[in-house]
């Protein structure tokens, strides 16, 4: 845990931040309204006592009740990861600011998250889907997905199948009826 | 719709704007709906002189299931648009639906050349939900296999980019390195490619004696059997001429494109997450990280040589070092984490592996991100490739090592 880090962060960003700078392990965190997104991230890439030039990493949330955009980033200014959260994107029409100002290859990982969330990443030239077919229309990795296969439910649903030795309260009675089986 | 739908023919059940295409004419490049981005509007449209040339799905030097539009003006390669899903399997929907323990053998397919590295981010990032302590003896078992596997990742990877050049007698050099490793890791874990053997908290077996010969085997003579196979393509001048100055990156663009592992290091900057950010017992071991200034794809191919030796340094400490004890921390067979989020980054042979991990307190991740390198270095390659002519495509992409099973989660 770098406490300095904690500091840097709260004076300069003091006013944006939603909710205290959170430190775990070698994890620092911070919490950003969407429309923040732009600024933070500048700062935090171009200003000297910050200077992260390293995006680990780009991903989407889904809470089950909001998105979230989630970035790591890397620094040698500091011993830890620093996490930074885009939160509270309304089901409906999340938008956020999209990252390839900064890091081009952001690219990409901003095309999985909307293929897979639905975000739309403003500014993102190139925001189509990448895994998904172009003709298909949902977001797998939201939590109102839920796969086909009773096996495999989401938590979502509360179904605990490890902790159950017979079938759940909420399994569908009588057969399953499985299909793209003979 | 109306009747003026081209023959063969119709409307998406989904997307009503999207036509599909029933004949063989849905290899047809360009693509049968209206642009949807800026970016697909200026690839799709041909300037003077230009054609598109349709590359996969099943090209055989496209590592995997992988479709590429090339837009061609004459041998040079004007623009390149990579088509991803192929190999789409929704790994991380299936980890949120499988408990902690299920997802280590989900997320081995991922990366099925150097799995280990695939299995250990998740793995590390449980341990950093549930606060537990991995024993040492453990943690060196994981570095000393994860080092077998880089080698065995990097052997294959010389392989890859000479038969991509025009060379095939390297792939078969490189196999039996490969394969020699590979043995020696089935006798460890019991499969030779999806291993399934690092567990939240420890591994699954400790050393055993068939290992143990194997290695100890293998170590007497592994530095002269890899000198013997560089030296087939480091002093052949076909391939150095070939592989220098083929696909040139700077320091900040590969920073800009997100790039790590070899293929940063390659354009003159240390950072390898076993210094930059320390996790398991990297601390305690002494190796270095090699860097080259060229950034072009030979600095690459070398670069990943030197990694080799260091990777045999480190094993041979590990075996040194290697302290008795437990192999497994000891914890309840049912895991149910605090509520809380942990993310975990390492050095794999590809570049930075990382998951990102969130708890609701159930014993079924609420969401786990996958980070694969792989994903990243295929991006860059619209940004290597373009003025370099078309028998350079596949060599350019081959240098940067990208796996399609972590390209398409």
């Amino acid at each position: 845990m770098d406490r300095a880090l904690k500091l840097r962060l709260e004076a300069r960003f003091g006013g944006v931040l939603r909710g205290p700078v959170r430190q775990r392990q070698d994890q620092t965190e911070i919490r950003i309204a969407p429309r923040d997104v732009t600024d933070v991230l500048r700062a935090l890439h171009d200003e000297p006592p910050f200077s992260f030039p390293v995006l680990a990493d780009l991903a989407g949330v889904d809470t089950g009740d909001t998105l979230q955009v989630v970035y790591h980033l890397w620094s040698g200014t500091t011993s830890d990861w620093l996490r930074v959260i885009a939160e509270g994107l309304p089901r409906e029409d999340p938008r956020v600011p999209s990252a390839t100002f900064l890091w081009k290859g952001a690219e990409w990982m901003e095309r999985e998250t909307y293929d897979m969330f639905g975000i739309v990443f403003e500014g993102n030239r190139d925001l189509r889907r990448i895994y998904m077919p172009a003709d298909y229309t949902s977001f797998p990795l939201r939590k109102d997905f839920y796969l086909a296969d009773d096996a495999a439910r989401s938590p979502g649903a509360g179904v605990r199948h490890m902790e159950r030795s017979h079938a759940p309260n909420d399994a569908v009675a009588g057969t399953v009826r499985r299909t793209g089986a003979a | 719709m109306t009747t003026t739908l081209p023959p063969g023919t119709h409307v998406s059940g989904d997307d009503p704007n999207v036509l599909i295409d029933d004949d063989y004419a849905s290899y047809e490049p360009i693509p049968p709906y209206p642009p949807r981005t800026e970016r697909e509007a200026e690839f799709y449209t041909l300037g003077d002189g230009e054609m598109y040339l349709n590359m996969g799905p099943q090209h055989p030097s496209t590592h995997g299931v992988l479709r590429v539009v090339l837009k061609l003006e004459g041998e040079r390669v004007v623009d390149i648009d990579p088509v991803l899903g192929y190999l789409h399997r929704g790994v991380e929907k299936l980890c949120e639906n499988a408990d902690y323990h299920q997802t280590i053998s989900q997320v081995d397919p991922l990366e099925y050349v150097s799995s280990l590295f695939m299995e250990w981010g998740p793995v590390m990032a449980y341990e950093k939900l549930l606060d537990i302590q991995v024993p040492r003896r453990a943690e060196y078992i994981r570095v000393l296999s994860g080092e077998l596997n880089r080698i065995a990742s990097h052997a294959l990877f010389m392989g890859w980019f000479a038969l991509d050049l025009g060379g095939l007698t390297p792939i078969l050099w490189s196999f039996i390195e490969r394969d020699e490793i590979v043995e020696m890791l089935a006798a460890l874990t019991g499969q030779r490619m999806l291993f399934n053997y690092f567990r939240i908290g420890g591994v699954n077996g400790d050393l055993n004696h068939e290992f143990l010969s194997r290695l100890g085997d293998w170590m007497s003579r592994a530095v002269g059997q890899i000198d013997a196979n560089t030296k087939l393509l480091n002093e052949n001048e076909i391939f150095v001429r070939r592989a220098s100055g083929l696909g040139v990156i700077d320091t900040d663009m590969a920073l800009k494109l997100c790039m790590t592992g070899p293929n940063l290091r390659a354009t003159g900057l240390p950072y390898d997450i076993r210094r930059a950010h320390p996790y398991s017992v990297y601390p305690e071991l002494d190796f270095e990280v090699p860097t080259r200034s060229e950034g072009d794809s030979l600095a690459r191919y070398l670069l990943r040589m030197e990694e080799v030796k260091q990777s045999l340094r480190i094993i041979d400490q590990c075996l040194h070092q290697m302290p008795d004890g437990p192999i497994m921390a000891k914890l309840p067979r049912l895991l149910r984490p605090r509520p809380g989020r942990a993310w975990a980054a390492l050095e794999g042979p590809r570049g930075l592996y990382g998951a990102y991990a969130i708890s609701d307190g159930t014993d079924q991740p609420f969401r786990l991100k996958i980070h694969d390198p792989s994903f990243i270095h295929l991006q860059a390659v619209g940004a290597l490739l373009p003025g370099h002519l078309l028998a350079d495509t596949m060599a350019i992409m081959a240098s940067l090592d990208p796996i399609m099973g972590g390209v398409d989660k």
